[in-house]
């Protein structure tokens, strides 16, 4: 079996022919287009890590907030390197990491967690 | 004949990421499913050439889904193609356990993402 890494780059639809092939600049206008219909979306993610930072802050978080939390920053990485935002998906992958099960986010300083929400929201808010 | 790929992944964004991909670089047919179970359902009626399929969904997964492909008369020999953004090593090693053609990993080029799939099946 083949393990393939992939480089950073550059609808619901039913069985059916494509249009035809794409140049990289067409790709890259359908691409801002699904990014301006999926915005919504990846700020409730973002917003969700904010929420996060402050939890932490407090020391009140719970497992589930800690697991829903884990589950938008896979997102987040899986989703922002693939609209050209690579830094983002790295912001989001040690996120995911220090909020991973087995993975207690104690000796990590809050600081730290909001310097990675602001950044990362930085970076969705400037595409 | 272009090739026909199921595509299965629940985030939305992703699957409509992939399906532009594949059909407007590549000129391939595209199916796709929001979950596990109706991936299995699409398979079945489709017959893809190969299905891209995610790993983390709620309800049925990935490697479930992978399972219940195999276990069908109908799908079992479909190539399938694990999409995962898990970059830790012991995940790797779990899926390329699983007895898949190979890993895609998330994020990915929309570029490049049917030249991976092409290179893997032997399509080129």
């Amino acid at each position: 079996m083949a393990m393939t890494t992939t480089a950073q780059p550059g609808g619901g639809a039913e069985a059916g022919t494509g249009p035809g092939k794409l140049t990289g600049l067409d790709l890259s206008a359908a691409l801002d287009n699904l990014w301006v219909r999926f915005l919504p979306e990846i700020r409730a993610r973002v917003g969700m890590l904010d929420a996060a930072v402050a939890a932490y802050a407090a020391g009140a978080m719970t497992s589930e907030e800690r697991e829903a939390v884990h589950s938008a920053a896979h997102k987040l990485a899986g989703t922002l390197g693939t609209f050209n935002l690579a830094r983002g998906t790295e912001l989001a992958r040690e996120f995911e990491l220090l909020f991973a099960e087995d993975c207690v986010p104690d000796s990590v300083s809050a600081g730290r967690l909001a310097s990675l929400a602001a950044e990362l929201r930085v970076i969705v808010e400037g595409r | 004949m272009p090739h026909k790929i199921l595509i299965i992944d629940d985030e939305d964004d992703i699957r409509e990421v992939a399906a532009l991909s594949l059909e407007s670089v590549a000129g391939w047919d595209v199916v796709t499913a929001n979950s596990g179970a109706q991936g299995v359902a699409r398979a079945i009626e489709h017959q893809p050439d190969a299905i891209l399929l995610d790993v983390m969904m709620p309800g049925m997964d990935g490697p479930s889904t992978f399972r219940e492909l195999r276990k069908n008369p109908a799908t079992a020999k479909i190539p399938v193609l694990l999409l995962t953004a898990k970059v830790q090593s012991s995940d790797q090693r779990r899926f390329a356990d699983l007895g898949v053609e190979s890993v895609l990993f998330k994020p990915f080029d929309p570029m490049t993402l049917a030249d991976q799939i092409a290179g893997v099946l032997g399509w080129k």
